[in-house]
Parts: structure tokens; sequence; C-alpha cells
């Protein structure tokens, strides 16, 4: 009975997902109990009589269609306009999701153009999200990406990001000294 | 050396840059910094020939790049103390270019992950505020909330009354107002602010307000407020 009922709330909550918790709590089951409900249900649709998958994107269960059926669905419609980001909001991103909580005078520093209107689109595309008031003079609002942000690229959660090749986190601490100081120079 | 300019699509001063010591084919960690320039600035005044209005940002840029350039110029200083050791002055414009040079790459990697994301779909979730209502009005609403709804209402009315009756009303002066604050202000000596304001209309409170305004004016009275957002106390001037 609980598999149908998952199965249901998975389709009413279609693409907000359940988080694991929510699955414990509407359940009322345990932890493991809800994670072997969702093994079982997951290895369920693995049947190719099935058209649904279960996924686990953005920090939350849900359903999607599955890659093989794609073409399918293309033929709904007449033409296929695949609209995808542009490359400078890829770019805006991704120094937002590597730095996250960010200023917008921190990504204008790093990208060498204003990214006031392409913060705009992005919040408006729920892509990122406000994430408070910095403490650097005049308190400018600090920004950070959301669950959609990592359901649109495909990831679980931000730990699935693409790894950086070098990182200041990477680099030794004489270098990171180094970093520091002149950086500190600069700043006077 | 002549430099054969192509437009494209760039997002910004750094991008360009990156596309031209890609093209010069030049090391990043040694850019021939004339070269760069010159090819920068070539592209800038490409740019302008065409009529195409250019960003702010790339004249900035062009302005550091020729600041750095003159810089590299400039004889170097015969270093005495270890402390004075001039930095590089492309330094600060390597870093930033690897800097960006980094995220721009692992955009080609957000890309895929997109492309990949696209080849399924979810649907939008299901619209459940048909039951959201329904579980409200069955908690929380009973005939209470009716005549709390009507209450409410007659109270909204009764706030309403006074604006049709203001003509008459209109006649209050400041100097009435001064001497029946001043006589209230003798019987109970303290006042708060918000007590004296304890009247109907609009108009009656800025007169009321004005008086204040007045008696303070001729140094009749003193306010007293202990702390930001705190109440104002009001009380006459000793020997008055």
């Amino acid at each position: 009975m609980k598999l149908g009922v998952l199965e249901g709330l998975l389709f009413v909550t279609g693409e907000d997902g359940l988080t694991l918790e929510d699955i414990e709590k509407l359940l009322e089951i345990t932890k493991e109990e809800a994670e072997n409900l969702i093994e079982e249900y997951k290895s369920s649709l693995n049947d190719e009589k099935r058209g649904l998958k279960l996924v686990y994107l953005g920090n939350k269960y849900k359903l999607t269609t599955k890659e093989e059926h794609k073409n399918y669905y293309e033929l709904l419609v007449d033409k296929v306009v695949s609209s995808t980001l542009s490359q400078s909001a890829l770019e805006t991103l991704a120094i937002i999701a590597y730095n996250e909580p960010i200023t917008v005078g921190q990504i204008d520093e790093i990208r060498g153009v204003s990214s006031r209107d392409m913060i705009r689109k992005l919040l408006f595309r729920g892509l990122i999200d406000l994430a408070g008031k910095s403490d650097l003079p005049g308190k400018p609002m600090l920004y950070k990406t959301t669950d959609k942000f990592l359901d649109y690229f495909n990831l679980s959660s931000i730990e699935e990001l693409p790894k950086m090749e070098f990182n200041i986190e990477e680099l030794t601490k004489e270098e990171k000294d180094l970093f520091m100081s002149k950086y500190k120079e600069e700043g006077d | 050396m002549q430099y054969k300019v192509t437009i494209e699509n760039f997002d910004g001063p750094l991008d360009l840059l990156l596309h031209l010591i890609k093209e010069q084919d030049i090391d990043i960690y040694d850019i021939k910094i004339e070269e760069v320039t010159k090819g920068y600035l070539d592209y800038i005044k490409a740019m302008n020939d065409m009529n195409l209005s250019i960003a702010s940002e790339y004249l900035v840029m062009a302005s550091e790049l020729i600041e750095i350039k003159s810089k590299m110029l400039l004889p170097k200083k015969k270093e005495l103390d270890e402390d004075d050791y001039e930095e590089d002055p492309r330094e600060v414009l390597i870093e930033r270019l690897l800097a960006y040079k980094q995220y721009k790459e692992i955009t080609s990697e957000f890309k895929n992950l997109e492309l990949t994301r696209k080849l399924v779909f979810t649907k939008e979730p299901e619209n459940l505020s048909y039951y959201a209502k329904e579980e409200r009005s069955k908690e929380e609403l009973g005939i209470s909330d009716l005549l709390e709804a009507f209450n409410l209402l007659m109270q909204k009315k009764e706030l309403d009354k006074p604006i049709a009756t203001k003509i008459t009303k209109k006649e209050l002066s400041v100097s009435e107002k001064v001497v029946k604050i001043r006589s209230i202000l003798k019987e109970k000596k303290k006042v708060n602010f918000e007590e004296l304001f304890e009247v109907a209309t609009k108009e009656e409170v800025i007169v009321n307000f004005l008086s204040i305004l007045e008696m303070v004016k001729k140094d009749e009275i003193t306010l007293v407020q202990d702390n930001n957002f705190s109440g104002i106390v009001i009380s006459l001037k000793e020997g008055e």
C-alpha cells in the first residue's frame, strides 16, 4: 500500500519533489523504511514496461521520464526549440555556485563586466536566490544557487558540482598566504 | 605586425583578452603586453568603425592595459630594500585572466549537464489548493469568526463616520489647541506624546502636532525621550 501512496505523492508533487524527511513524515515510517521503500519503488520502475524513473535531483526525489523515450515526446510538438542558457548566464551561475554566497560586485570583478541584469534574470528563473547581506561596505546583497539550479544541471546536491581544476582551497599554505598578503596590499 | 580583426561575440573584456591570447598563441603567464594591447585596441577600433557601441567595461580594460604597458616601459627602480620589491604590473591581470578562464572553461561541463537534464521531463506539481481551502474552513471558521468579521466591519464603519462630519470641526485653530494642551499639562504635569493624539480626524492630528511644535518654539514645554522609538514625554517648562 505504502508503495502506491509513495507513487501518488511523487506524481502529485511533480517537479517539486519530496525529501527523504517528507516521505518519512507523510508515510509515518522510519528513515530506514523510507530508504527501503524508495529503493523498492525505484527498481520496480526499472522495468521497460514502465515509462517513468525515480531520480534524486536538487536535494529531492522526483519522477522523470526516461531518456530513451525522448524522441517520442518530441513528436508531440511541430518544431523542437530547445532553449538553453546563454554563455554569460552559465558563466555567472558557475561563479556563484563555486563562491556562494557572493555579491554582485564580486561576480563583476571576476567576469569583468556588469552582471546586474543577468542576476535579475537568474533570480526570475529561480536558479539563484538571495542569501542575506554581506558585511562589506554598503551591505550588498548576497546570492546563492537554489535547488532548482541543481535540478537544472542534473545534480543531486551541491557536492556534485564539477570539480574545478584549481581552487584556492587546494593551494598550499604558502601560496595561500602569498595570495592573501597580496590581496591585502591591493585593498590598502 | 598586421592583425586581422574578426568580430565575434565576447562576454566582456576578459573574454576578449583570452581570445587574443589564444589567437596569438602566447603563454598566459608571460603575456606580451604590447602585442595584446595592440590587438585589443585594434578590436575596439574595429568595433568603433562598425558603429558598434562599445560597453564601458571594454574601455576600462583598454586603459588598464595601457597603464600596465606604460609601467613596463618605465625603467626599473633599483631596490635597496627587500620589501620595496615591485611586483610585475601584469600579475594582477594574469591572475584575473586565470580565474576567469577557469570559470569559462567549466561552463562547458555545465552545458553538458544542462543538455543531459533536458533528456528527461518532470511535470508541474498538482494544484492542491482545493484541499488546502477545505481543511482550513473545517478547522478555523465558525460562528465566532463570522461575529468577529461583523464586528470588524462595524468598527470600520465607526471609523468612517467622523469623515462625514469633519467639515464642522474645521475651525480648529492652533492657538485654541495650545490653550487646551496647556491646561492638560497643568493638570497632569507629564503627558505621553500619544495621549495628546487621541483624536479622531486627520485635521485634528495635524493641528495638535502644529500646536506642540508652536509650544516648543515658544519654549513653553520640554520633550523628553529616553531611548530611540520609546515614548516621548511632554511636560511644562519649570516656572510656567
